[in-house]
């Protein structure tokens, strides 16, 4: 093997733009603009200066937090003295960062504390979740979903129940499409004896996770009742990896009415620390599917 | 959910410790990765602070197991990998390289910490005719280890046993003449079969940098590291006939070729490829 071939498997996993949507690749932008920032040995104050901004626009611009405006952008290149190909893609980046995603169409449905998770998983290279009440996302039949949407509804219409379910399936599409990313879910056993919808819609759940367990980028464990770690979980917890060395995990907590997005050293640690401990408790995925089928003959 | 005891082997994992260092974890860090504790951290960055050249050297060990590794399949033919010690996964995995020169493939890893093993589980499959598969197993006791690697490859034909950068944490080369690794790497010659491949590098004693980073290294808690004499690295493929270009630091092992030539700075770790007569 020689090292072209190792460098090409590499970007074949960096940011699809388009897909992507703006949040992730703020986020790309703004830790490559610190990148050589500080490689220019240039301060956030001094670099603040020549945007005609301040020190914490550069930062709220270095953490992927705002738009990038042009004119900022090419002004910041000037400074940090990047070459002119670097240039080009930096450019490129600022208008990506600022034009919507696909999910635009659903955006009545869309939240807004969830509309940066759909561009951070869009643009995943591997997604880790842990779920405790349902079924995650990803993995969901329209069936399911819609039975889970109704859940706390408040639309009587059913329009927005609809269209969010509509919008889940669109997000499984990644999973499908060629380089997709991985997904690596531990599903508590709780989550999956709640008869959501009734028993067919359960049984078509389960046979759907049994053909999902199955593509060779989806990975599910069961974490029994007998596991110990769902007490420190506290409740479902997803981390997103991004295929570039810059971009640092994102760890998604959702709630009810909102959800926190924690991107501190700290913070991730410890939910790092939490996933990998569900995950070496939970039996191996191998055994996933025997488990499965257990469960499909008790409903 | 079946009864736990209908359940098979579903064996509790060993725990994982965040309090000491752990050498996949240290690797994951020196090769820019993002699967790594801060004690991991900290005992990296106080190795490099004897030895600087870490962070280059992890980086030449992994394109000298994808060269070795392409080799095998383009040039000698092999279609069966036994990946011991397979660490954290990484951008180009044994089974991504194998497998991207000969789709049906099939790579068994074997490690034995609970971590590697699960992230291996989730996260090294494969998409192609190929197959990828893990055993939870200790190199120190081969003759456990085997009989499950058995059970997954066909040692009837040939299949290339890989010790990469683990041999280290096996023996105390200093202490017994190299007994205990040169009895345990013999065990798994004896296994191939003829036409078979053992592929290795590890760190020699070459430079008093290394030898003071191993020294910090081996009081942190974590597995003890420890350096073999050239003589003692060569002879772990007696019985074996070496490819050319022989035992050589893993830069000079068949470097690409490059308009830049092969890289002055050698590193500690000595490689080779030998095949079972």
């Amino acid at each position: 093997m020689d090292l072209p071939e190792v460098q090409a498997a590499q970007t074949d996993r960096t940011l699809d733009f388009e897909e992507a949507g703006p949040t992730a690749v703020r986020m790309l932008l703004g830790a490559r603009l610190r990148r050589l920032r500080e490689s220019a040995r240039i301060s956030q104050e001094d670099a603040g200066y020549a945007i005609r901004g301040s020190e914490s626009k550069i930062s709220r611009m270095e953490l992927g937090r705002t738009g990038f405006k042009q004119r900022d952008v090419v002004d910041l290149v000037e400074l940090y003295g990047v070459s002119e190909d670097e240039r080009a893609t930096l450019l490129a980046m600022a208008g990506h960062a600022n034009s919507p995603g696909w999910w635009q169409a659903y955006s009545e449905a869309i939240p807004a504390w969830f509309e940066p998770y759909l561009g951070l998983e869009q643009a995943a290279e591997v997604i880790r979740t842990y779920q405790v009440q349902f079924v995650p996302g990803l993995l969901q039949t329209p069936a399911y979903a819609h039975a889970v949407l109704r859940i706390g509804a408040e639309d009587r219409s059913g329009l927005i129940t609809n269209l969010r379910a509509s919008l889940r399936m669109r997000r499984q599409q990644i999973l499908h499409r060629p380089n997709p990313p991985r997904l690596w879910a531990v599903i508590d056993e709780a989550a999956l004896r709640r008869p959501i919808g009734g028993p067919d819609v359960a049984r078509g759940q389960l046979a759907h996770l049994i053909k999902m367990a199955r593509l060779s980028n989806v990975n599910i464990q069961v974490a029994p009742f007998s596991s110990g770690s769902q007490a420190i979980a506290g409740g479902p917890i997803t981390m997103l990896r991004f295929p570039e060395a810059e971009l640092t995990d994102v760890v998604y907590l959702e709630q009810l009415t909102s959800a926190l997005y924690l991107s501190k050293p700290a913070e991730r640690l410890y939910y790092w620390n939490v996933l990998n401990r569900l995950a070496t408790e939970a039996p191996p995925p191998t055994e996933t599917e025997a488990t499965l089928r257990g469960l499909l003959r008790e409903i | 959910m079946a009864k736990d005891s209908d359940l098979p082997s579903s064996a509790p994992f060993a725990e994982i410790d965040t309090t000491v260092p752990v050498s996949a974890r240290i690797w994951n860090y020196w090769l820019g990765g993002k699967d790594y504790y801060p004690v991991d951290k900290e005992a990296g960055d106080q190795f490099a602070r004897f030895y600087p050249g870490i962070f280059d050297g992890a980086r030449a060990s992994r394109y000298f197991i994808a060269r070795a590794v392409s080799y095998l399949v383009r040039e000698a033919g092999i279609r069966q990998f036994l990946d011991i010690g397979t660490g954290l996964p990484t951008h180009d995995n044994t089974h991504q390289i194998a497998q991207r020169a000969a789709p049906d493939c099939r790579i068994v890893y074997a490690d034995n910490d609970p971590l590697v093993l699960a992230h291996a589980r989730a996260l090294l499959t494969s998409s192609t005719e190929g197959s990828t598969d893990y055993i939870d197993a200790d190199l120190n006791d081969p003759d456990a280890l085997l009989p499950i690697a058995r059970e997954k490859l066909d040692f009837g034909r040939p299949v290339a046993i890989m010790l990469m950068g683990i041999l280290g944490h096996i023996g105390d080369p200093a202490q017994d003449d190299d007994r205990v690794a040169q009895s345990i790497v013999g065990t798994l010659k004896a296994a191939l079969p003829s036409g078979g491949y053992l592929a290795i590098y590890d760190s020699a004693n070459t430079g008093s940098g290394l030898n003071a980073a191993l020294h910090s290294y081996n009081e942190s808690g974590a597995a003890p590291y420890r350096v073999r004499r050239v003589d003692q690295i060569v002879r772990f493929f007696d019985g074996l006939e070496l490819v050319e270009p022989g035992v050589v630091p893993i830069q000079q092992w068949r470097p690409d070729h490059s308009p830049f030539g092969t890289p002055q700075q050698m590193s500690n770790n000595l490689g080779g490829v030998a095949r079972k007569p």
